[in-house]
């Protein structure tokens, strides 16, 4: 740490915005390239058939169209696509990978795949050249439902398997039948829990300069991760890395999708403009968006959990199902996420989960925002609403008496997480965090005397209180360069990618307060492999955490240097001097001293000699590489009001109270949990991806699939806690993903608080005003 | 999507089924029907446009198959279109039971599957235009018969 920090947990305004609200911010589709061609691609219409024929000749004729390519063009390019996270080393497990071909050889597995692929001289002629393609499927019978697919005589969708089982993991700590045998009482319910599409403002794009003359390739894309993808394109084009050069610019949203990496279409835009010796780009629209883009979708637990008769949890047991689509290239992420989430911030002695993972003829399923954390912490805080329930135990209560107490930190949960490390808290303060939330949500005071007025007004109020906790930060390394300019303005350069997290201004933060500069000062670079190289990308609530720990051990490094160097032009101790305002001083004097820039100019000098050793500039590049991931924390309050007739549901209040260790900008946090909220809003109540029995999604439109808007999200109360991670030099924790993870449990226990008595169980999200009706409908009719 | 119902026809049966297999009848009392021709023995193809909600007129070529004929009782059609917007595929089972007057009752179901863009986008608005589609075509078949009937 810098001897001052004072950027570090204050409110800095977001350096980036000026550029984004001005409209001169870089998106892909920006991109204008000379002589650039453009790219439509052929969709199966068939969740599941044998391709028969793909008849292309009409649309080569068709006059503008320059290469319509099929499989059978592709030569070895033709390859499945790799797996992309290998499943945790965990005992006895059972793991398929399965991944998709950049088009479709033999068979179609989910509608959406693309079969051909058509360049052209504008999009307009790409589109109405897709109508010339003839494409006959023999269609196959479909596998939507997850326990219909695991039937015996289920249609296979991979047929060098046996069955449609993706995956297979049993993790087990304690004694859970021991437990169960000394349980006062045992709650036990099915949970549905189906998320949705990432709903990101832009779709994907991919734009591809391929310079024959200099054999190098720029390729813009809206990747979370622009190292990877430049190295395994690198790779597969039979180029050098150095070849290749990605950038991923602005990105408006991620959300988890985009880190989904060697989609068909990243691949076939590079090979393409190598056979054409053209430029080409290729933009995802809307429609494409709901089948090409990865989704997050449905699981089923059976789950149960076993209580003392004063609320303590002796242990919990779930089996659950989960839909992996048609491919599972992203591994087990999300079930893992799911099977450790569960266990959330409560002590639990015993523990047994079992999942599997199941193809089916759907978009395939890799993490969204969440990446399975709520389907876990739904199972759990509904099993301790329901226990409350039975024991007549207040819901808050019951929490507090099963939440870790700071002694019993780190805390190893004994089973294995999806970085494959053991699931190891490494800090948390929990029930603070539970008692300032009831606090601030005048928990006590709703129950006992607003509930009750309101009643007797008519008026069906409720209020909910959950608890969560979030892995983020994990490994394996992020990387940074930070630079003087001669000019005195700073340059840090990352390998992260950026889509509106604030990056521009938290890392700006960091290196400011290590070398003295005003924030403003501080030109980052995110996702540009021309200025960094080494990385993985922006993923897991990691990019602060990781990449910002890297930042920070740069500029730290680049501070020394500035100490060192000023030390000598100015024949001072370095204990004596001071970086300040962009300039280094002796016992912080205003007049005496040397700006950065100027020291900058003297550490690269034209002439002259140098002491032997020296490295030019004032420049340093830092690497961090945490051992785990480090467990932020929070708790959610909602009140809402429903109106039995109608089944609407208005949000009254929402209140986070957070804990992602030190905070390096509350501003930032508070939009990272705003939207993450309405993320959570949108799961539990209005987004669902609706595929009927033949594997057709039938609300591929924002007509249908209906986001939370600005009317439907409340305003979000915050509040912030600090508790320090030990796993990184200024304690942070991660926060992207925070605001959505108990948001569908916590709206569903003040949903069915608010229709206490009418006999409406809530046990699956997502909730509609439809699907609420039916379940006061169904429990008036018990 | 499943489409059934009845249908009154104001004549006798054997004319009525006559009607259903004309291909130049059919023709006319299809919505949206460009060209309607013989493929063979009980075999159409039908080129239509046809608009969902938001989506413009689209063609479609719908094969037609009539299958299990039954003079004048009832038959069978196995249908297979393709378009830009999507495909369909289904059967369709239609019934003819003659009463007093004489009237013809007609009772329809058919079971068809529906995929591409059309379904993605146009599903819910799939039904009504199907159920005003069948409603515009048995309407103008109806018409057809009353002509027939004057002239003959």
């Amino acid at each position: 740490m810098p001897p001052e920090a004072p950027y570090l947990s204050s409110r800095v305004l977001r350096n980036e915005d000026a550029r984004l609200l001005t409209g001169r911010a870089l998106f892909v589709d920006d991109v204008q390239l000379p002589r650039m061609l453009h790219v439509a691609f052929v969709r199966s219409e068939y969740a599941h058939g044998r391709l028969v024929s793909v008849d292309t000749a009409a649309a080569r004729r068709r006059p503008g169209v320059v290469a319509v390519y099929t499989a059978d063009d592709l030569g070895e390019y033709l390859k499945p696509g790799p797996v992309l996270v290998n499943p945790p080393p965990i005992q006895g497990h059972v793991f398929h990978g399965c991944t998709q071909l950049p088009l479709v050889k033999d068979k179609v597995r989910h509608v959406g795949e693309p079969i051909a692929m058509i360049v052209a001289e504008s999009r307009y002629i790409a589109e109405d050249a897709i109508r010339d393609v003839v494409i006959e499927i023999d269609p196959l019978g479909v596998v939507v439902d997850l326990e219909k697919g695991l039937a015996p005589n289920a249609p296979l969708i991979h047929e060098h398997l046996t069955s449609n089982v993706a995956a297979h993991v049993i993790q087990k700590k304690g004694d859970y039948p021991e437990a169960r045998r000394r349980a006062d009482l045992i709650v036990k319910r099915r949970f549905h829990y189906d998320r949705g599409a990432s709903g990101a403002i832009e779709n994907r794009a991919v734009a591809v300069e391929w310079d024959a003359k200099s054999e190098e390739m720029t390729i813009w894309d809206t990747t979370q991760a622009p190292i990877p993808i430049r190295n395994g394109l690198a790779r597969m084009l039979g180029l050098l890395e150095s070849q290749v050069n990605v950038i991923a610019p602005f990105v408006g949203g991620g959300f988890g999708p985009k880190i989904m990496m060697f989609y068909p279409e990243e691949l076939l835009l590079p090979w393409a403009a190598m056979q054409l010796n053209r430029s080409l780009k290729w933009t995802e629209d809307r429609q494409e968006n709901f089948f090409a883009t990865t989704q997050e979708r449905g699981q089923i637990h059976d789950a149960e959990m076993a209580l003392t008769k004063d609320g303590r949890i002796l242990g919990v047991h779930d089996v659950f199902l989960f839909d992996t689509g048609a491919y599972d290239p992203y591994g087990l992420t999300i079930p893992i996420n799911s099977q450790c989430t569960l266990l959330g911030p409560y002590d639990i002695p015993s523990y047994e989960s079992e999942f599997t993972a199941v193809f089916t003829n759907k978009t395939i399923v890799t993490p969204v925002r969440g990446a399975g954390r709520q389907h876990g912490v739904f199972v759990s805080e509904r099993l301790l609403d329901l226990a409350a329930k039975e024991l007549g135990i207040d819901r808050v209560e019951i929490r507090k008496r099963n939440l870790l107490r700071p002694d019993q930190f780190p805390h190893n949960h004994e089973i294995m997480f999806q970085d494959s490390a053991p699931l190891v808290y490494d800090s948390g303060d929990y029930l603070p965090t539970l008692e300032q939330a009831a606090k601030l949500i005048g928990y006590d005071q709703f129950i006992r005397e607003e509930q009750p007025r309101l009643r007797a007004e008519g008026k069906h109020v409720g209020i909910g209180v959950a608890c969560y906790v979030e892995g983020t930060g994990i490994g394996p390394y992020e990387g940074a360069r930070v630079t003087v300019e001669p000019s005195g303005t700073v340059r840090c350069a990352t390998g992260v990618g950026t889509q509106g997290q604030g990056h521009f201004t938290v890392f700006a933060q960091l290196v400011a307060d290590a070398l003295g500069v005003s924030v403003e000062d501080v030109k980052v670079v995110t996702g540009d492999t021309r200025e960094f190289h080494w990385g993985t990308g922006t993923f897991a609530s990691r990019g602060a955490v990781v990449a910002g720990s890297a930042c920070h051990a740069a500029a730290m490094a680049v501070r020394e240097k500035v100490l060192d160097l000023a030390s000598r032009v100015l024949n001072a101790p370095k204990e004596a001097l001071e970086l300040a305002h962009g300039r280094v001083s002796v016992g912080g004097s205003t007049d005496s001293g040397i700006g950065l820039g100027e020291l900058a100019g003297k550490a690269n000098p034209l002439r002259g000699a140098v002491r032997p050793g020296t490295e030019p500039g004032l420049e340093s590049t830092a690497y961090f590489g945490p051992d785990r991931g480090s467990t932020a924390s929070g708790v959610h309050a909602i009140i809402v009001e429903v109106d039995p007739e109608t089944a609407t549901v208005a949000v009254k209040r929402y209140l986070v109270v957070h804990d992602c260790g030190v905070i390096i900008n509350p501003l930032l946090v508070e939009g990272q949990i705003h939207g993450g909220v309405a993320h959570g809003i949108g799961n539990a109540f209005y987004e669902q991806l609706v595929y009927d029995d033949q594997g057709q999604l039938l609300n591929a439109s924002f007509m249908d699939y209906l986001l939370p808007t600005a009317t439907d999200v409340p305003a979000i109360e915050t509040a912030h806690r600090e508790t320090a991670s030990p796993f990184n030099p200024m304690g942070l924790k991660g926060v992207g993903e925070a605001g959505c993870i108990p948001t569908g449990a916590v709206f569903a226990q003040a949903v069915e608080d608010a229709l206490d008595g009418s006999g409406v169980e809530i046990t699956e999200i997502p909730l509609s005003p439809n699907r609420l009706f039916e379940l006061i409908d169904a429990a008036s009719r018990k | 999507m499943n489409l059934s119902g009845d249908f009154t026809f104001k004549g006798p049966r054997a004319t009525v089924f006559e009607i259903l297999q004309d291909p130049d009848v059919l023709a006319k009392a299809l919505p949206g029907t460009k060209t309607l021709r013989t493929t063979g023995a009980d075999q159409y193809e039908d080129v239509m446009k046809v608009s969902v909600g938001p989506m413009m007129a689209a063609e479609f070529v719908v094969k037609v198959e009539v299958k299990d004929k039954m003079t004048p009782e009832r038959f069978s059609m196995h249908i297979d279109g393709k378009g830009a917007l999507g495909f369909t595929k289904g059967t369709a089972r239609i019934e003819l039971r003659e009463q007093p007057g004489p009237i013809t009752l007609m009772n329809y179901t058919a079971d068809i599957q529906i995929g591409g863009k059309i379904a993605a986008v146009g599903q819910r608005l799939l039904e009504s235009v199907g159920k005003m589609m069948t409603r515009q075509a048995l309407d103008s078949l109806d018409k057809e018969l009353q002509t027939r009937l004057r002239t003959s």
